[in-house]
């Protein structure tokens, strides 16, 4: 009889065991996704790019007179920014809008659902909430959409943007000097392909060519992604975030952990 | 047996605990990862590679063409170019009579099913095939006017592009053949003056040769002395005549970069210029063409059949422009390409062209489709593993985990094992 209980404890023990790290949890569910390439399908958005880029057909054309009327490099600049300012604020007059409606009527669905945050179709594989059609629906319908009363909750997907590290000076420094190097590369190698015999030669050449990009790569850019991603995870782990995503992959909700990867890479 | 049972739950308890504290059903795959072990990566890296090829290739410094190849290329370029335009224009004619065809056929039958006969029905056909024919010839005339305008343009656009480059490359030969000029004489200067510098030793040594008495072995050590300083002087000047060849390349060099850039900007300037030309008729042409209204209906025709009939219209008139724009999408992909070798035969800088251009649009393409269906497989294979391991969530293109399952290795043997 002691046996027996011995071996029922035994076994209980290692039951445990083996479903160890098993309190069981809630899954997450608070995620959505939308269907942002069916969004743009809709008439008022293509519409909206239709007209802007009919205006910017009519502006190249003013751009190109204007460039060439301008003598310095410093004028062309001064001309691109100018064009460019043009075509951004004619862009947020036509599809600004629109933009805002989609926004609101994304937070009316995600605080509907309870989700803390929604995400881009394209990175989720499996599961999760697809809230494409009804956002669409409050998009379409003809009354104004009314902000929710309360931000998303906090949620355990975090985001870091990319465009915001790439502007940190080390960073832009680093990525300077890559271009910088695999454009003269670039020169040499390929007069060396056009100088090429046969099709091993081009290979090896082409092989060379790659080697020394990686290589220089790894020299240059790879000390800043290990630590990017080093400090995006310690950051992650302090602020109790399961996952962190690119912000480009993130449309609504979200913790946004951006100025902590910046902080440290300032360091 | 229990523990036997334990046992079998630790093997089966391989898969990971899906709804504990630190997984909670999330799941995501590195995708870039899975793609490297696909059957089909091997071919992905060849597509890849072909285009880094290509990309290399056309990289290539550009040498400036002389005007008269410019000219020649540019002749051939327009000939296809019209060529291209006469193509489209027969395909749109042929099926601007096929769809004419049609759509009489099409109200023959509905004005037939609803008992229309005589008058009525001739006028409804005669409204029918007025108002293709309108839209039709409007369409005709519009882009037989479009491409005169084209062919126009684009011609005045060679000219001044082909007389900008040869008056370019003019100058830079003209300085070329300055410097050129320049060096020659510094080499026969120098010549010059190494043979002044030595004539009176040549002329001494010149004189004891010339005495008959002279010992061999003098005389021998005579002829090896002026030797010595003729080899000396042609040393000096081959050195200044390699220096000068050196310096003569790097200047050609130097003065192809600068003609490529100021052809390229000149020529940019003009091309840029002629698409705006170009696109503002275009949308004067098109704006005209909507402005079409259908001919009116005859007033005899009962409602419901008058209906029936501008709904026939509509129809073909929509699958006519479909079709159309099919042709003219294909004119206008010929087209960029042509635009593409006009500016590289300017000197631009705008990749590759002509055949490789065609070549990488097409690698691009199959590179494309090629990991679209390896990602779909992945995605399928990770689903199913997803669903059977009961996890709620998966995603891809995660930055960092401190949670959550990494599926990773799980689905790579899944696509290994299919493919064993």
């Amino acid at each position: 009889m002691k046996f027996r209980s011995a071996a029922l404890a035994g076994a209980a023990v290692l039951l445990t065991i083996a479903t160890a790290p098993g309190a069981i949890a809630a899954d997450l569910t608070d995620v959505g996704y939308i269907d942002q390439a069916d969004l743009a399908n809709l008439p008022v958005f293509v519409s909206a790019n239709r007209q802007l880029a009919s205006y910017k057909s009519q502006l190249d054309g003013q751009y190109n007179a204007q460039l060439r009327k301008a003598r310095t490099d410093a004028e062309r600049q001064q001309v691109a920014l100018q064009f460019q300012q043009r075509l951004n604020d004619r862009q947020r007059e036509v599809v600004g809008p629109l933009f805002q409606r989609a926004q609101l009527a994304i937070a009316a669905v995600a605080a509907t659902r309870n989700l803390s945050v929604v995400v881009d179709k394209r990175i989720v594989i499996y599961g999760g909430q697809d809230i494409t059609k009804d956002v669409e629906t409050i998009f379409a319908s003809p009354q104004a959409i009314q902000p929710p009363a309360a931000t998303p909750p906090p949620s355990e997907i975090g985001f870091v943007d990319q465009s915001i590290l790439d502007g940190i000076p080390k960073v832009q420094t680093a990525n300077s000097a890559m271009n910088q190097f695999e454009t003269t590369q670039r020169q040499i190698y390929s007069a060396k392909i056009a100088a090429a015999k046969n099709d091993n030669d081009k290979k090896q050449i082409l092989a060379d060519f790659n080697k020394s990009v990686a290589d220089k790569q790894d020299q240059l850019l790879k000390p800043l992604v290990d630590q990017t991603r080093a400090a995006t995870s310690d950051i992650a782990r302090k602020k109790n975030l399961m996952l962190v995503l690119d912000k480009a992959d993130v449309v609504y909700g979200g913790t946004d952990i951006t100025p902590d990867v910046q902080g440290v890479l300032n360091k | 047996m229990l523990l036997g049972v334990s046992a079998a739950l630790l093997a089966g308890g391989c898969g990971p605990n899906v709804h504990s504290g630190s997984i909670r059903g999330t799941g995501y795959v590195r995708i870039d990862e899975v793609v490297k072990h696909h059957p089909l990566y091997p071919q992905l890296s060849q597509v890849d590679d072909a285009i880094a090829a290509i990309n290399l290739q056309s990289a290539a410094h550009n040498v400036p063409l002389g005007a008269r190849q410019i000219a020649a290329q540019t002749t051939e370029l327009n000939r296809e170019l019209r060529a291209a335009q006469i193509r489209a224009n027969k395909i749109l004619a042929a099926k601007e009579r096929d769809y004419a065809e049609r759509e009489s056929r099409a109200v023959r039958a509905a004005l037939s099913a609803a008992g229309i006969r005589g008058n009525g029905a001739l006028a409804a056909q005669q409204m029918s095939a007025q108002s293709a024919r309108q839209a039709q010839d409007a369409e005709r005339s519009a882009n037989a006017d479009y491409m005169a305008y084209q062919q126009n343009v684009i011609a005045q656009d060679n000219a001044a592009s082909t007389s900008i480059a040869k008056g370019l490359q003019a100058q830079a030969e003209a300085k070329y053949r300055a410097k050129a000029e320049q060096l020659q004489q510094n080499e026969t200067d120098l010549s010059l003056r190494l043979t002044q510098q030595d004539s009176a030793a040549r002329l001494a040594i010149k004189m004891r040769l010339s005495n008959l008495a002279m010992e061999p072995g003098a005389r021998k050590q005579a002829e090896a002395q002026l030797a010595a300083i003729n080899q000396k002087e042609a040393a000096a000047v081959a050195a200044q005549r390699n220096a000068d060849a050196a310096t003569l390349r790097a200047y050609h060099a130097q003065l192809d970069s600068q003609t490529s850039a100021a052809i390229r900007s000149q020529v940019g300037a003009i091309q840029a210029q002629t698409q705006a030309k170009l696109a503002e008729h275009r949308n004067e042409v098109t704006s005209q063409l909507r402005s079409l209204a259908p001919a009116p209906a005859p007033t005899n025709l009962p409602p419901a059949v008058a209906r029936q009939i501008a709904q026939i219209h509509k129809q073909f008139v929509g699958q006519f422009q479909a079709e159309a724009n099919k042709t003219i999408a294909e004119y206008n992909a010929t087209k960029t390409d042509l635009d593409r070798q006009f500016a590289a035969l300017h000197g631009a800088d705008v990749g590759a062209t002509g055949a490789a251009g065609k070549e990488l649009d097409s690698l691009q393409k199959r590179r494309v489709d090629l990991y679209q269906q390896i990602v779909a497989q992945v995605q399928k294979d990770a689903t199913r593993l997803a669903k059977d391991q009961g996890f709620s969530i998966v995603f891809i293109n995660v930055r960092a985990a401190t949670g959550g399952y990494d599926m990773t290795n799980q689905v790579i043997k899944d696509v290994e094992s299919q493919h064993e």
